[in-house]
């Protein structure tokens, strides 16, 4: 029973990262239809700025997060305008394809700058824990945990109070209506593919507290993120929340129950059960 | 010149030069590997451009099938049955593996069929990972001393590479052929005209993962041994998007050119300069992307009608 409790209580812990990491994926394909396969090249991109930042200038991760912040979004608006642009009349497939070359390019780089070995990243509270009762707690997870949530609460102010995500939320919904009405849809675009990949690079400042990156590190999570996104509803936010959270006590379970090595095939099959059955835009 | 008399003709040069060829791709175990490699990648990307070039439906999970033929050849091998044949086998099993996910996940368009394929295929991966009946993780290593020796590998080979272009074209010819350009270039209109969209696709992914299934089992037969992470890695399926990418969608000429000039790639160019060679291929599929998204071989079918034209000043055929 303690152990179900422990399962479930990391499980919930993991999967408001996924959903934090999940987010930006969802953000671009709603603002720009474009299917952002170089996602995994940001989140990784931010595991290793930080771990770097960390071992270089002793900078604490969660410091790191005015770097990787804005560095994820200059990044993001860069591609956007200097490759995915290009290609915004296109079918969606040639994009797909175009931001997979991104990503391979940047997990080349990163063989080169910093090797194939596994990076981890060890701070004073790295092992600390907590207990709650028989529950024990690590603070790293609660305290990525809680950056993921506050990071929601940012976002969710930001979509619905400012004019940026206001006229943001207006592309996603109609881009011509939008552009009618003085919208200026190309800066719009530029400015949520920055604000994807900005949420990317920080979910992966957020997760080099508990996990070990190699420059593979990425194709495992863009998955993950696909299917917190497809199940969740694209850019809904309690809804991405939910799925985040499902799918981190999904695997959990998995993990406890019936096998380690399984835990991923959790992930990948309901990425398909869940595209399948929602079909999403898939009429036609 | 009838059409199928230009098609025999086609076959019987190309029968002719394969034959003409064998003794030079023979001469020494790297020629023939690279025939061998050569042959395989003319199968694998004919296959995947099957549904991937006339259907546009892009799957980034064809190394799931090809996994699932390469594993039944050995495992059947290894069980004590003949290695050859073992092929229609490892064929079945690959279609009746593709029809399985295929039939779920080809009612998914565009980018969505995209990402549930590189779903299943690293489920599957993972999967055979664990199974450690199959070797598990270390994979599966065949008897040496019953390699089928080169000839029966060229011979073999280069069988299933004219088999499998003859399939592409004959499918680019036929009704089903027809079909699934017309649902590439409007699902809905084709669907309203008759076309029964989902069977048709499972009809020619079935065809693909068969032959996906026989170049599997044709590499197990030529590399004597076959390890998860590479029979079911992500990076065999991304190598038939760019042949194919390279070479021309949707036609029969792009998946062969395609296959041709990414061994030369592989081989001479990266096998010097191994730590880029990620980001070589994915500057390659970027200017493909932006500059050429058709491909190289109708560029050269251009080029060599041009060609014909200036020798022949009688207005003659396209070529194709």
């Amino acid at each position: 029973m303690v152990d179900l409790l422990s399962v479930l209580v990391s499980g919930v812990l993991v999967g408001t990262v996924y959903a934090y990491m999940a987010y930006g994926l969802g953000l671009i394909y709603g603002v720009l239809r474009v299917v952002n396969l170089a996602h995994g090249a940001f989140l990784t991109l931010g595991v290793y700025v930080t771990w770097w930042l960390h071992n270089a200038l002793g900078m604490d991760p969660l410091v790191s997060l005015l770097v990787t912040v804005p560095l994820g979004f200059l990044l993001g608006a860069g591609v956007e305008r200097s490759l995915v642009f290009r290609l915004r009349d296109s079918p969606p497939v040639t994009t797909l394809l175009l931001l997979f070359g991104v990503w391979l390019i940047v997990r080349n780089l990163l063989y080169l700058i910093f090797g194939g070995a596994d990076r981890s990243l060890l701070t004073s509270y790295s092992l600390e824990s907590v207990s709650l009762g028989a529950v024990t707690l690590s603070i790293p997870r609660l305290v990525v945990s809680g950056f993921s949530l506050l990071g929601f609460v940012v976002l969710a102010f930001v979509l619905k109070r400012t004019w940026a995500g206001l006229s943001l939320r207006a592309v996603a919904q109609d881009r011509e209506a939008a552009a009618l009405s003085g919208i200026p849809v190309d800066r719009v675009w530029a400015t949520a593919f920055g604000i994807g990949s900005a949420l990317a690079m920080s979910a992966g400042t957020l997760m080099s507290l508990f996990y070990t990156v190699t420059p593979e590190f990425g194709a495992r999570f863009l998955l993950k993120s696909f299917c917190v996104v497809v199940l969740g509803g694209l850019t809904n936010i309690g809804g991405i929340l939910i799925a985040g959270i499902g799918l981190g006590v999904a695997e959990d379970l998995t993990a406890f129950y019936v096998h380690t090595g399984y835990r991923d095939v959790v992930s990948f099959l309901v990425l398909v059960a869940a595209l399948v059955m929602r079909r999403v835009e898939s009429e036609g | 010149m009838s059409d199928s008399s230009h098609r025999l003709r086609w076959t019987l040069a190309a029968v002719v030069g394969l034959a003409l060829a064998a003794p030079l791709l023979m001469a020494n175990p790297y020629a023939a590997r690279l025939a061998q490699l050569l042959f395989l990648n003319v199968v694998l990307a004919s296959a995947w451009n099957l549904v991937g070039g006339f259907a546009g439906q892009i799957s980034f999970g064809n190394a799931s099938l090809f996994g699932v033929g390469a594993y039944a050849t050995s495992m059947l091998w290894l069980a004590g049955m003949p290695p050859l044949l073992t092929l229609p086998a490892a064929a079945l099993a690959a279609a009746a593996y593709g029809v399985l996910w295929g039939w779920p996940c080809l009612r998914l368009r565009g980018p969505y069929f995209a990402i549930a394929t590189i779903g299943v295929a690293e489920a599957t991966r993972v999967v055979a990972n664990n199974i450690e009946a199959a070797g598990g993780a270390s994979g599966l290593t065949l008897p040496l001393e019953q390699d089928q020796g080169p000839i029966v590998l060229y011979v073999l080979g280069a069988v299933l590479a004219l088999a499998a272009v003859l399939t592409s074209d004959f499918v680019r010819r036929s009704k089903l052929g027809l079909g699934l350009v017309a649902l590439r270039e409007d699902a809905r209109a084709a669907a309203a005209s008759g076309v029964d969209v989902a069977m048709e696709q499972v009809k020619a992914f079935a065809l693909a993962a068969a032959l996906t299934g026989l170049g599997g089992s044709y590499y197990a037969l030529f590399t004597l041994y076959v390890v998860p992470e590479k029979v079911f890695g992500f990076d065999l399926s991304i190598s038939l998007v760019l042949m194919v990418l390279v070479g021309g969608l949707g036609t029969v000429a792009g998946p062969v050119l395609g296959a041709a000039i990414y061994l030369v790639l592989e081989q001479f160019v990266l096998a010097r300069f191994a730590d880029i060679h990620l980001a070589a291929f994915g500057a390659l599929l970027i200017v493909i992307v932006l500059l050429e998204p058709r491909g190289l071989a109708p560029r050269l079918g251009q080029a060599f009608a041009a060609v014909r034209g200036r020798l022949r000043p009688a207005p003659g055929r396209s070529a194709r």
